[in-house]
């Protein structure tokens, strides 16, 4: 089985509440979380914030639950679009591990799931989706291997944003039949996170089957970061890194090692 | 001495349990606020009444144990109820205004499994 993961906890500048909120994270089981950076598209001149290295936030990463291993972090940047211009296939983002779109029109979710280069397309929590998402450019984006987001913080605080949530995630459900779906926690706040179990059970809610509800945070989540990784590739094909160097071992004795196993054969 | 042959019986183990048990904490952003027994059941009932309506408050479950200082309780509730009550517990987020959260320890169909928790063994 695959570990969880929640990709989507706000970086907030207060650092000793977002390391509570990490170390929340791995107290309930979740492997890997993910630093959202929020870009909003408003501005003449975008500014793609710089994100913290992860290894300044601790000292000593967090032990998960059950794993006795250290929770990993990663970077992620959401940029919500209102224009296609905010959008731009710049190199601006490649310092992040997961790059999410926000679209805020019919166009450019269209947009989004057909040809632009991201991981993550969010799925309003907080307001109606202004629009219905149609099959068509939903099955394109599953065929990318992009996924959609639906995070459960806005649904904790208010009763309003939970009616919103659910609508939203029901609405997105019977379209894209529970493929490609992840659910993330969008908090703030170590008292907005919830448990990956108790996650799982709220997928129910929103219209996912049971296997499709657990995947959402776990296998579909390590598909999301494996295709952020993939972006920063030669199409996914070649991948390059540096390769530890192995201790090293003294070359001369290995030349006679044959020769010795030729006499004890003997 | 005729042998007779060996004759085998399948057993199928049906979940004969009409309950589900689920060990949960309160956890409150002021850790020193106390608070009773029947506010705890109020606090979960008006979670469901959120989600569900007055249909969903009407569910009936039980609080088995409370435990004032840890907050901690036992709850039980029938197999049909068991999604919306955890659903309810998971999108509860305030208690008197202030940000809460119920944590899920244990879900069960057997009170004997949530004597212990294996999570939290030290092997």
């Amino acid at each position: 089985m695959s570990v969880f993961m929640d990709l989507n906890i706000i970086a907030i500048a207060d650092k000793a509440k977002l390391q509570s909120t990490i170390e929340t994270a791995a107290h309930l089981g979740y492997s890997t979380v993910a630093i959202n950076y929020v870009v909003e598209g408003q501005q003449k001149k975008q500014l793609i914030p710089k994100p913290q290295p992860v290894a300044e936030l601790f000292e000593k990463f967090p032990i998960v639950q059950g794993k006795s291993r250290p929770i990993k972090v990663l970077n992620r940047l959401t940029v919500v679009v209102t224009d296609a211009s905010h959008f731009r296939l710049a190199n601006a983002y490649k310092d992040f591990d997961i790059l999410a779109v926000f679209p805020k029109t019919e166009k450019l979710f269209h947009a989004a799931c057909m040809t632009y280069d991201v991981d993550i397309i969010c799925i309003a929590a907080t307001e109606k989706q202004p629009f219905h998402c149609k099959r068509s450019p939903v099955n394109g984006a599953i065929e990318r291997g992009v996924h959609f987001e639906i995070s459960y913080t806005a649904a904790i605080r208010d009763s309003t944003m939970k009616k919103y949530t659910i609508a939203n995630a029901i609405n997105l459900m019977t379209t894209c039949k529970g493929k490609n779906v992840i659910v993330a926690s969008g908090a703030e706040a170590p008292l907005e996170m919830r448990g990956p179990y108790d996650i799982a059970n709220l997928g129910l809610v929103f219209g996912l089957s049971e296997g499709d509800a657990k995947a959402a945070v776990s296998t579909n989540c390590r598909s999301v970061v494996l295709h952020g990784e993939t972006r920063a590739t030669a199409l996914g094909i070649i991948h390059t890194m540096k390769r530890p160097q192995p201790p090293s071992e003294q070359p001369e004795e290995e030349t006679p090692a044959a020769k010795k196993a030729k006499t004890e054969t003997d | 001495m005729e042998e007779k042959s060996a004759s085998y019986e399948r057993v199928v183990y049906k979940n004969p349990s009409e309950y589900h048990y689920m060990k949960i904490h309160l956890v409150l952003e002021n850790a020193d606020t106390s608070i009773s027994a029947e506010e705890f059941k109020y606090l979960i009932i008006s979670g469901l009444k959120d989600l569900y309506g007055e249909v969903g408050a009407a569910i009936p479950f039980d609080v088995l144990t409370f435990d004032q200082t840890a907050l901690s309780a036992i709850l039980r509730v029938f197999n049909s109820g068991l999604v919306k009550l955890w659903s309810a517990l998971t999108l509860t987020g305030s208690y008197a205004n202030k940000p809460c959260a119920f944590r899920v320890t244990q879900v069960s169909p057997f009170l004997l499994a949530l004597s212990g928790n294996s999570r939290e063994m030290e092997v």
